[in-house]
């Protein structure tokens, strides 16, 4: 089992009248039981060049475990004292990084919902038919519509991830959120049919349901629109 | 100026090559690099499970250097607190854990809360800060 410790040192010699030595070492743990976390996201260094007024999301609640024994670490490396880091949970702003601190967090990773709807090879597919969806084009090899779903399912979508069953592929947004997609059963945003022999080939969605989005991404907000460094580490179940 | 020294030092064997993170920061007033944070509470008391309680029974000046340090003493494993800011779900802090954090507290509600779960928790607080909005009695 992987032993994984976080150790604090608080000091000062004239903040009280006598010397304050506080020294607290945790060793990470899984939630509610004694055996070590097992994964990491390792030490990151990234640098923002923008507008301040934009928070910039630096880890995703739907991509971790929530509820979990998650723990963030975060550095601004910024010498200069002007300039500081907001980090915002959500909405929820808990506090600024001023130049060289440091803070390190329990993090409770809630997600939301992902969008996700089915799509369904209807009519009579020829070859050189063609969808498509989210950027990617998928071009029918034969007349067979369960071949044609598999190769939808065959390709690699940038926002979503797929599966397929006979005709059907069920498509899932690699990020919980109410995207707009999809709201029900209506129709996809965005799809486009090819329908070269006229055959009523057609792509309708069978099946949908709307998401919701996180409520505890965790995003940085620098001050300047020079650019600004920071390290992080995110320790999760 | 008082010079009060935050440290921290995250080790694992987690990954393919022993890792060894440290970081230590003098912690100043907001926007300054002279002045180190002059004010700071410490406490330790037992939270009683159920109710959501502030951890701070004063409002610190908003948007400034505040650090606050908490840790959970508990040695039972699935005993925990929730730690929330404004109705906000920060974590959870298990038995033994600590976390280190700036505190904006940007107003009353921004204070932040935690609830004691599976039993009562021991917990260790330290707020530093630059100031604090004293309630009237």
């Amino acid at each position: 089992m992987a032993t994984t410790t976080a150790t604090i040192t608080i000091a000062s010699t004239d903040l009280l009248s006598d010397e304050l030595a506080l020294t607290s070492t945790a060793t990470l743990t899984l939630a509610g039981n004694s055996t070590g976390v097992t994964q990491a996201s390792g030490l990151s260094r990234k640098t923002i060049v923008g507008d301040p007024a934009k928070p910039q999301i630096i880890y995703r609640a739907g991509d971790y475990t929530t509820g979990g024994a998650n723990k963030v670490y975060i550095k601004n490396t910024s010498t200069t004292a002007a300039e500081f880091f907001t980090v915002q949970i959500d909405q929820e702003v808990v506090g600024r990084l001023y130049a060289g601190d440091w803070m390190f967090m329990p993090w409770i990773a809630t997600s939301g919902t992902k969008e996700t709807f089915i799509v369904s090879a209807t009519g009579t597919v020829a070859a050189g038919d063609s969808w498509d969806f989210d950027g990617v084009t998928t071009v029918s090899a034969d007349a067979n519509l369960n071949n044609f779903a598999a190769a939808v399912n065959a390709k690699t979508y940038p926002n979503w991830t797929t599966t397929v069953s006979s005709a059907a592929v069920t498509f899932t947004a690699r990020y919980a959120g109410a995207a707009g997609v999809v709201t029900g059963n209506t129709a996809i945003t965005g799809d486009t049919v090819t329908d070269l022999a006229d055959s009523n080939f057609t792509m309708p969605i069978t099946s949908g349901a709307a998401g919701t989005r996180s409520e505890s991404d965790i995003s940085m907000l620098p001050s300047v629109v020079t650019a600004m460094t920071y390290e992080t580490m995110l320790i999760h179940e | 100026m008082a010079t009060t020294t935050a440290a921290v030092t995250l080790t694992s064997d987690l990954l393919s090559d022993n890792m060894s993170v440290s970081a230590s920061t003098t912690c100043m007033k907001a926007g300054t690099t002279a002045d180190g944070l002059d004010q700071m509470e410490y406490v330790l008391v037992e939270i009683p499970t159920g109710d959501e309680y502030d951890l701070i029974a004063t409002t610190p000046t908003a948007s400034k250097g505040s650090k606050l340090y908490v840790k959970n003493h508990s040695t039972d494993e699935t005993y925990y607190i929730a730690i929330t800011q404004n109705s906000q779900a920060i974590g959870r802090l298990y038995a033994g854990d600590w976390m280190f954090i700036p505190a904006d507290f940007h107003d009353a509600a921004g204070d932040i809360a935690i609830t004691s779960v599976g039993g009562t928790n021991k917990i260790e607080y330290a707020l530093f800060h630059e100031g604090t909005v004293l309630s009237a009695t």
